[in-house]
């Protein structure tokens, strides 16, 4: 589990694409791909919270409950008058704090057992949300839900809110990679490939997947609050067990290790669900079809693809150097 | 004893029951093949929907209605057992995930063919049956007693036949069973047909006490995690006694507080189970690795 070595080519890639991603506003044919770029900033942050989780060596069926909570405490809290920047974060504290418990609990477990607990939980926060109606709102959700305003400039629109959703992505996105470079990070990725041996180092694996599983978590209560800011409105089916699938499909289908995977997955399976509206029954088919294809054939997700492509291109290029000197 | 106590204490066990037949097949897709079936009650749903078609929609016999919907649940399983499970099993994660992609792809199939709408199933028998003021009513009599015979003569097919001995064998440890000369790539596909067939069974026994869509596998599903968190993933009598516990919550929950309460009740339960003894109930100890 080598870090990829960073070329220069890397850094030309990751701003071209930075800067794709940027000026998108300017370029994109209408309003609706500046909402699919919002959506995918939303679900990157959500993947990379399952994917911290993951190089833990847990997977977390649970993660829309999360998302879930942090919508709901954002939305009453800012209802309420609060400034909806601080709620964001309180909401991500609160996600975060639920997860710490409950995963000190549940991660004692074998992986099954974790994800079987958090997966209740998930539906535990939905039916809670459903029953609370006299603060929830019940099945009706909570609407009118007050827009992020920073210094005073309300982020009323698409085009508005799409920066910030972006600064908040790209802000994880940094995040997720110096945390994976970090000594903590090592830690995590040697929990996951083998639970023993890093015990038998010294380090407390329990306390390692508990970091992981409440920051991942905690980004999942932050994502969750923003998107409620942006449709200015939650409700118990915001964030099902359907809802966590998907993040979890984005994860296999790009890749579990790395960043680059989370960013593939969101990229590849965002805009999915909206070219196949029409047919909604299809739509959750192909998505179903495409987690098991991935998984029987690409099992290490699509980044690995071309990871592949570039350390083979790199083979072959000193590859044939050597070839060249001993070849008379 | 009080009257309502009782009563309350037989509707649980009636509820239990079912819960029960959809642990036990979700329980021995685990314990022999590793796999935790997430799909698993999408096979329930699979098999009320098609007793719902052949019996209410097309007014075949009862028996036959039965037959056939379980055996095309069966073969439903056998099928996504060769394309799917079958190379996911010994890998939990995988495996587990591919379930999801299943379930995915089962529900939707069925929403594309069926539509969304619910069905009623008329019932099988209707009355009550009264015994010193305890109520039965015979549509949730037929349900107990249906699944009652299931899991006894499941219980006697894995106590006392041949492949019984050897699904026990191979639930042990696979590779072992195989030196012995059990031919594991049968085992795999029998249990696991087996599973999804009890799933399926409890779909059609159900039919007539709901209403059927695509959408009912989710509950049921999570009920059957539920339970085998609390008895012990792989258990048979853990999920006996872990089905029966989660129906009486909820009878209790529901006859004296209220049913939502149940939920959370439940979720306590198995943090409580997880903390003081994490194999379940009636779980064996993982073997160290």
């Amino acid at each position: 589990m080598n870090p990829p070595t960073t070329k220069p080519m890397s850094y030309v890639g990751i701003a071209v694409a930075v800067g794709l991603a940027v000026l998108l506003p300017w370029f994109a044919p209408n309003q609706f791909y500046v909402h699919l770029a919002t959506v995918g900033c939303i679900n990157l942050m959500l993947v990379l919270g399952l994917a911290i989780i993951a190089r833990a060596g847990q997977l977390s069926m649970g993660h829309g409950g999360f998302a879930l909570v942090g919508g709901y405490v954002s939305a009453l809290l800012s209802m309420k008058g609060w400034p909806p920047l601080l709620t964001l974060f309180i909401a991500a504290v609160v996600a975060a704090v639920i997860a710490a418990a409950l995963g000190w609990i549940i991660l004692r477990l074998r992986g099954v057992y974790f994800v079987l607990v958090a997966f209740a939980f998930s539906q535990i926060a939905v039916l809670l949300a459903l029953d609370m109606s006299s603060i929830t709102g019940g099945a009706n959700g909570l609407v009118g839900v007050p827009p992020i305003s920073i210094f005073g400039y309300v982020l009323r629109a698409k085009p508005q809110f799409y920066p910030f959703a972006l600064v908040c992505a790209l802000t994880t996105l940094l995040l997720t990679w110096l945390l994976y470079r970090s000594p903590l990070g090592t830690m995590m990725a040697a929990t996951a490939e083998n639970q023993r041996l890093t015990e038998s180092s010294g380090i407390d694996t329990h306390r390692v997947q508990v970091i992981a599983f409440t920051v991942g978590s905690g980004i999942a209560g932050f994502a969750g609050a923003l998107s409620t800011h942006y449709l200015r409105f939650i409700s118990p089916d915001s964030y099902t067990f359907w809802e966590s699938v998907s993040y979890l499909t984005m994860l296999v289908v790009g890749g579990r290790d790395g960043v680059l995977g989370p960013v593939v997955g969101v990229v590849v399976l965002t805009p999915l669900p909206e070219l196949l509206r029409s047919t909604e029954g299809l739509q959750h088919i192909i998505y179903g079809a495409v987690l098991v294809l991935c998984l029987m054939f690409v099992p290490n997700g699509l980044a690995s693809l071309i990871q592949t492509w570039r350390s083979r291109q790199r083979v072959a290029t000193t590859g044939a150097a050597r070839v060249a000197e001993e070849v008379p | 004893m009080d009257i309502i106590l009782v009563q309350t204490v037989v509707n649980g066990l009636m509820v239990g029951m079912i819960y029960v037949l959809m642990a036990i097949g979700f329980t021995m897709v685990f314990g022999i093949m590793r796999i935790v079936n997430f799909a698993h009650g999408e096979f329930y749903m699979a098999g009320a929907f098609l007793f719902a078609i052949l019996y209410g929609s097309n007014g075949l016999p009862f028996s036959i209605s039965v037959l056939l919907a379980i055996g095309a649940t069966a073969l439903l399983g056998l099928l996504m057992e060769r394309i799917v499970f079958r190379k996911f099993r010994g890998n939990e994660l995988n495996g587990m995930i591919a379930s999801v992609g299943v379930a995915l792809i089962l529900q939707n199939s069925a929403l594309l063919m069926w539509g969304s709408s619910a069905r009623t199933v008329p019932p099988v028998v209707s009355g009550v049956l009264s015994v010193g003021g305890i109520v039965f009513p015979w549509s949730r009599l037929v349900v107990i007693i249906g699944a009652i015979v299931a899991v006894v003569s499941l219980n006697l097919l894995i106590g006392h036949t041949r492949i019984g001995r050897a699904m026990r064998a191979v639930a042990q440890d696979a590779e072992i069973a195989q030196v012995q000369g059990i031919r594991v790539d049968v085992i795999f596909p029998v249990a696991f047909v087996l599973g999804v067939s009890l799933a399926g069974f409890a779909g059609v026994l159900m039919a007539p006490v709901l209403s059927v869509s695509p959408f009912i596998g989710l509950a049921p599903t999570l009920k059957a995690f539920v339970i085998v968190v609390i008895g012990g993933l792989g258990s048979v009598p853990g999920a006996v006694a872990g089905g029966l516990l989660i129906g009486l919550i909820e009878s209790f929950a529901g006859t004296f507080v209220s049913a939502s309460l149940s939920e959370i009740l439940q979720f306590l339960v198995v943090i409580a189970v997880v903390l003081l003894r994490p194999q379940g109930l009636l779980g064996r100890k993982e073997r160290e690795a």
